[in-house]
């Protein structure tokens, strides 16, 4: 069947099989981050963005993706920078085999996008459902604090220049 | 990739259901649980999805559409704000920030799966399913899952609004866990005693069900000094089983003790002194 | 090499520039970005998908195979049974050759010995005609009984797991003993009668899984020039090289790309004999991706063990004598076994080098489990529990602090233990006098900062919920000596960079990022003008792998003397393109300066060299083996919430001190810590296979098999007690294994602070200490 949806806000018109997951047809298409880890809805290394939201593209059918825009990590950098959470993972030491990193990223901006302002708690629940088996947690837990810090003082910049050309 | 022929999304739900009677057929909204199945015979998923049946409609009751998202529990200005904010804290035990952007409230009742968290809690708030077999019909969520048929499509659940106390609780291995046991308690307080009250206990390892031995010697007791025998009583006549997560009688210790906790809190909650 | 201006490896900490610098793994940004760099990432073109068909017999010969059908199903390349392969006996473990593990393996064969292991290898187009194929591939079996309890393998009575004659190195396969070790110091019995108190106790620990986020995965295919390449996510590409080499006796090249995690679940040969078995066959392009269920059942696990613990003190609390006896389960086949069993002994008893007597042994069985293998830590976690557990009891008993009880009785600089010598991995080990060790210093500022003596007075049970503090030693080494060599290759560029070619194996643990500071700061550079390419067996020196927390101790003094080399030969030609003495020459920031203040940078001297004075390439090669392998040291204390009501159990805080030299990158080896400390929260309370009665794994997923999530890893810190290893890479030793050695004792002991119930069996499941807790109030 045909599918027609956004990818990184490039379209793609593609053929599909019906029974097809998303997880698949992504990798097919060259989004190699995201990654076949566990298949079973309990690792969320194969995260993506569906209209913003983070979910699992090994449990979701291209079929209903028809229409919809994805967004995988190759999404939140551009070419030779990083974005803020992706510098702070790097800077904290908080990537070590880093095969759960770009699942983790797609994550956490969304939890950023929600919540800048975010506790440890509340990054902790947040990305639960992300497992790292290198880290122990804590220095990404640390990298998105910073993360959300850099891009509030950030976010904070324009609103001061509105504020000075009034 | 599952092995089927086709990817059916119906415009209408006369044409769902149609489709859905079709041989080999299974209905799938948020895809989680179909996505994993190892289905043989398998030939053709029916997205509900394409239905819409995504609103939270508030009034006497508050009325959710098969295919509202877990995450709208946290999000949804509605819900998220019901009973002091009850599904909104609740809804961060069950599954990841990942699967409750998928996972619709229709599909976490309509597969029975024995540790579902929502048809404990649902059961708990004595929701009513709207459903679609050729006409709509309401059920009660509790008949549904004891009585309910198979090709029946969950089209919406109804919470009823009212100022009764709920608490939840799940016992699970680790954090990111299915439950080893999940039970939940609603009940309202006149003069400090108990009435209308509802306990059901879910992943026993089967289906969540209602404990009414334990509701009816609830009912006119205060809170504080029925616990303890509540909670004796529960583990007496509550009926588990045995699997891979816990023993049954351990899962009739957790009965118990969750019960405790569920009611502690509700004391918390109405400012009893525990 | 005696060169006086070339910075030594005896200058004080201080003076570091790169080295002890948390710089940021050179890695880091490709694998934020989600680049294709791991090896399932690589498009390989018409490369066939090979499936493995497995067994559902813990037990079995096979009678027939008829795969007439599946070759009939158009897409299919090939279907190879035991008949189509070469019938070479071997270990899937990746040691140093000679293997110490026995040679009891086959690609295929005609009996099968658990649940899991493999019957044959089909190859398709596409995953679903591999798939298709499995199915139809008919298999009749002679069902055996089989050997499920390691407790009762080698009971009379008891079938034959290893009846095949091609067997060797095995102790006693007739009784399903894979290897068997005993060796004593002093009179155990003896010292175990005249001590005042003595402490007896059976300890177990699981079959813990890897649970490395990225599968098995292999590639293999023929360059242009019909070289067979194989790609492939390994801990130890050289040793994949040699034994592909000795199974099919073709040469080959392994390249190891970015890898998804290993922990020692790498340091094996997996998939790479199913590729290399099609490539042969077809001359295409083979992959092998494996699934979570195959990773989870059918590669390794750790190995479980049992331990039986006699020891003894005097009434002034100095340990008399230490009597382990173990029984160790490598499942189907002797992966790692002798090595992770001697390593139970020699990695925890030195530590205790006051004892007067010493008795350890035992026997590894085999069993029709899934097989064991290496697993970070390495035999060390199984054992530390034990023996921490038991002397943690001990002190107890004694009515001291445990703190002043293991300090007592521990080594210090200076000191040695006559264990070194005996016990080594699969044979003697070396002697070595302890020149760096800070484990007083780790007990004593982790108590202070743990506030130990304070949180010991508070009340430990209040209402539902209950609090307790353990604490628990360890010590791990830094290679094994005398047999793990590492090499190391500097080239230099015309741009004033370094191309530093390593074998060593960065699995995630961002050795390629150490290597290079190691570098850097012999070459007064920085880290970003180092290129490390690691792990390609035709183009970088050898290197044993990553493993026996080697990597940072071997292949970073291997990079150190490359390094040193290359600073010389640098000198030398600056000597005679700028005339002066190398005496008066030094390097400083990129440049070589001498004395009169003229200056030349690395990209001029280089540059020169290549065009126009006494043109050549500077390169050096060198390697490095050790003599020693001085540990590292550990102290942590873990503060459990124990739910009285569930039987919950919840860490808190758990804080360590480590020992581990000078860290190359404390960022990094405070990462490797905190990693090993939530795998061994996980080995204390989460992880443990269930098996039905048929042998078949049921937690094979991880839906059913839980790792640690992050919410519940609590409060993890770790801190670093420096000190400086003489023999090591600027002071460095290991740091990657000992952090998983004290969260299961640390916490067992905690419990017992907590509730007085002493735990002897892991995973520590809520359901037991529930009933713990219940029979416990009712004897009260």
């Amino acid at each position: 069947m045909k599918v027609e949806f956004k990818v990184n806000d490039r379209k793609h018109s593609i053929e599909i099989k019906p029974g097809e997951l998303l997880v698949e047809t992504l990798r097919r298409l060259g989004y190699k981050s995201v990654k076949h880890a566990c298949d079973t809805a309990s690792c969320g290394a194969c995260s993506v963005q569906l209209d913003g939201n983070p979910v699992l593209s090994c449990r979701t059918f291209t079929a209903a993706v028809d229409g919809h825009d994805v967004k995988t990590v190759e999404g939140f950098s551009k070419e030779g920078e990083l974005s803020a959470v992706q510098k702070a993972l790097v800077d904290e030491g908080a990537v070590q085999c880093g095969f759960c990193i770009p699942g983790l990223v797609v994550t956490a901006e969304a939890l950023l996008k929600e919540n800048l302002n975010p506790n440890e708690e509340e990054i902790k629940t947040y990305l639960n459902g992300n497992l790292c088996r290198c880290t122990g947690y804590v220095s990404q837990t640390h990298a998105i604090m910073k993360a959300a810090e850099i891009r509030r003082s950030s976010t904070s910049v324009p609103v001061e220049k509105r504020g000075e050309s009034s | 990739m599952l092995k089927i022929k086709e990817y059916l999304k119906p415009k209408t739900i006369e044409e769902a259901y149609e489709f859905g009677n079709l041989l080999n057929s299974l209905y799938v909204s948020g895809g989680l649980i179909v996505a994993q199945l190892k289905v043989s015979h398998l030939e053709r998923l029916v997205d509900l999805k394409t239905l819409g049946m995504d609103e939270i409609e508030d009034g006497n009751t508050v009325k959710i559409g098969a295919n509202v998202k877990l995450a709208s529990f946290m999000k949804n200005s509605i819900l998220s704000t019901l009973n002091n904010g009850f599904f909104k804290e609740v809804a961060k035990e069950i599954g990841s920030t990942q699967i409750r952007n998928m996972a619709t409230i229709g599909g976490s009742i309509a597969f029975r799966l024995g540790w579902s968290d929502v048809t404990t809690i649902f059961m708990t708030a004595k929701s009513q399913v709207e459903l679609y077999d050729g006409i709509f019909r309401k059920m009660s969520l509790e008949n549904f899952i004891k009585d309910g048929k198979r090709d029946q499509i969950v089209t919406a659940v109804y919470l009823p609004k009212n100022a009764r106390f709920l608490a939840f609780e799940k016992f699970a291995k680790s954090t990111f866990d299915i439950a080893t046991l999940n039970l939940g308690i609603a009940l309202s307080l006149k003069d400090d005693r108990i009435e209308d009250v509802t306990v059901v206990v879910g992943s026993r390892p089967m289906i969540s069900e209602r404990v009414r031995e334990v509701e009816e010697f609830l009912t006119g007791k205060d809170l504080l000094s029925s616990m303890d025998k509540a909670a004796d009583l529960m583990e007496k006549v509550i009926k588990v089983g045995t699997d891979m997560r816990a023993s049954s009688e351990y899962r009739k210790a957790l009965a118990g003790a969750l019960l405790k906790k569920a009611m502690r809190r509700i004391c918390h909650e109405s400012g009893i002194q525990s | 090499m005696k060169v006086s201006n070339v910075k030594s490896s005896a200058v004080a900490p201080t003076e570091f520039k790169v080295v002890d610098t948390s710089v940021s793994k050179v890695d880091g940004y490709a694998l934020t970005k989600g680049k294709a760099v791991f090896t399932d990432d690589f498009n390989i073109p018409n490369a066939l998908v090979v499936k493995i068909l497995r067994s559902r017999h813990a037990h079995a010969i096979i009678k027939s195979i008829d795969a007439s059908k599946a070759l009939a199903l158009e897409g299919v390349a090939c279907v190879l049974t035991h008949e189509d392969v070469p019938r070479v006996a071997y270990t899937r473990a990746g040691q140093g050759y000679p293997e110490p593990s026995p040679y009891d393996t086959f690609v295929l064969d005609k009996k099968v010995r658990y649940v899991g292991d493999a019957v044959a290898i089909v190859a398709a187009e596409t995953e679903e005609i591999a798939n298709r194929a499995l199915d139809l591939i008919r298999v009749e079996y002679e069902v055996l009984p089989a050997v499920l309890d390691y407790e009762h393998a080698s009971d009379p009575e008891m079938p034959v797991i290893h009846d095949e004659p091609e067997i060797s190195g095995a102790y006693d396969p007739s009784r399903n003993i894979a290897n068997h070790y005993e060796m004593h110091i002093g009179d155990v019995d003896e010292e175990l009668a005249k001590s005042d108190i003595v402490v007896e106790g059976t300890y177990y620990t699981p079959n813990q899984s890897h649970a490395m986020m990225e599968t098995h995965v292999a590639i293999s295919y023929f360059d242009p020039n019909g070289r067979l390449t194989i790609i492939s996510s390994t801990q130890v590409p050289y040793h994949v090289r040699r034994i592909i080499r000795r199974i099919f006796g073709v040469e080959s090249r392994v390249i190891k790309p970015r890898i998804g995690g290993g922990f020692g679940g790498k340091q094996a040969v997996h998939v790479e004999a199913y590729v290399t078995a099609v490539t042969l066959k077809t001359g295409r392009p083979a992959r092998c991706v494996y699934t979570r269920e195959e990773t989870m059942t059918a590669s390794n696990t750790r190995h479980a063990m049992r331990f039986k613990l006699r020891v003894g003190a005097s009434k002034d609390g100095k340990l008399q004598a230490i009597d382990m006896q173990g029984l160790s389960n490598t499942g189907a086949y002797g992966e790692h076994a002798l090595t992770t069993f001697m390593v139970s002994g020699s990695k925890t008893l030195p530590l205790y080098n006051k004892v007067k007597a010493v008795r350890f042994g035992g026997d590894i069985v085999y069993t029709n489990t899934e097989p064991a293998g290496a697993f970070r830590g390495y035999g060390a976690p199984q054992s530390t529990f034990a023996l921490d557990s038991i002397l943690d009891e001990l002190a107890y008993k004694l009515g001291m602090d445990p703190i002043d009880f293991k300090l007592k009785n521990s080594i210090r600089e200076g000191e040695t233990s006559p264990i070194f010598k005996v016990m080594g991995e699969g044979r003697e080990g070396v002697e070595q006098i302890v020149q760096s060790c800070k484990i007083e210093e780790c007990a004593l500022m982790g108590a202070k900062h743990f506030n130990w003596y304070e949180k010991k007075k508070r009340p430990r049970i209040e209402k539902t919920k209950a609090h307790g503090y353990g604490v628990a030693f360890a010590m791990q080494g830094s290679s094994i000596p005398a047999i793990d060599m590492g090499g190391a290759t500097i080239k230099m560029n015309d741009d004033g960079t370094f191309n530093l070619m390593v074998g060593a194996t960065d699995l995630g643990t961002g050795s390629d990022t150490i290597l290079a500071q190691i570098a850097a700061e012999v070459l007064h550079t920085t880290t970003d003008k180092i290129i490390v390419y690691s792990s390609d067996t035709d183009i970088t020196p050898f290197d044993k792998g990553a493993y026996a927390s080697s990597t940072t101790y071997v292949s970073g003094n291997a990079t150190k003397r490359a390094a040193e080399k290359m600073a010389f030969e640098i000198l030398k030609a600056a000597s005679e393109i700028m005339s002066e003495p190398v005496e008066k020459l030094h390097l400083e920031n990129g440049k070589v300066i001498s004395e009169s203040d003229r200056s030349l940078t690395y990209s001029e001297i280089q540059t020169k060299l290549f065009y126009s004075f006494k043109q050549r390439q500077l390169e050096v090669t060198e390697s490095f083996v050790s003599e020693v392998s001085p540990p590292p040291y550990m102290v942590s204390f873990a503060e459990v919430e124990i739910d009285l009501e569930t039987g919950k159990v919840d860490v808190l805080n758990f804080l360590s001190y480590v020992d581990c030299g000078t860290p190359i990158n404390p960022k990094l080896a405070r990462g490797q810590v905190e990693g090993a400390t939530a795998q061994g929260i996980g080995m204390a309370l989460y992880e443990e296979h269930v098996s039905d009665k048929n042998g078949r794994i049921v937690t094979n997923d991880f839906f059913t098999y839980k790792i640690p999530a992050r919410e519940d890893i609590k409060n993890i810190k770790v801190e670093f007690a420096k000190s400086y290893e003489p023999t090591g890479p600027f002071g460095a030793k290991s740091v990657s294994e000992i952090g998983l050695d004290t969260p299961a004792p640390a916490i067992a002991n905690a419990i017992f602070d907590a509730i007085g119930v002493r735990i002897k069996k892991l995973p520590i499941k809520s359901e037991d200490m529930f009933f713990a807790i219940k029979n416990m109030v009712k004897s009260l």
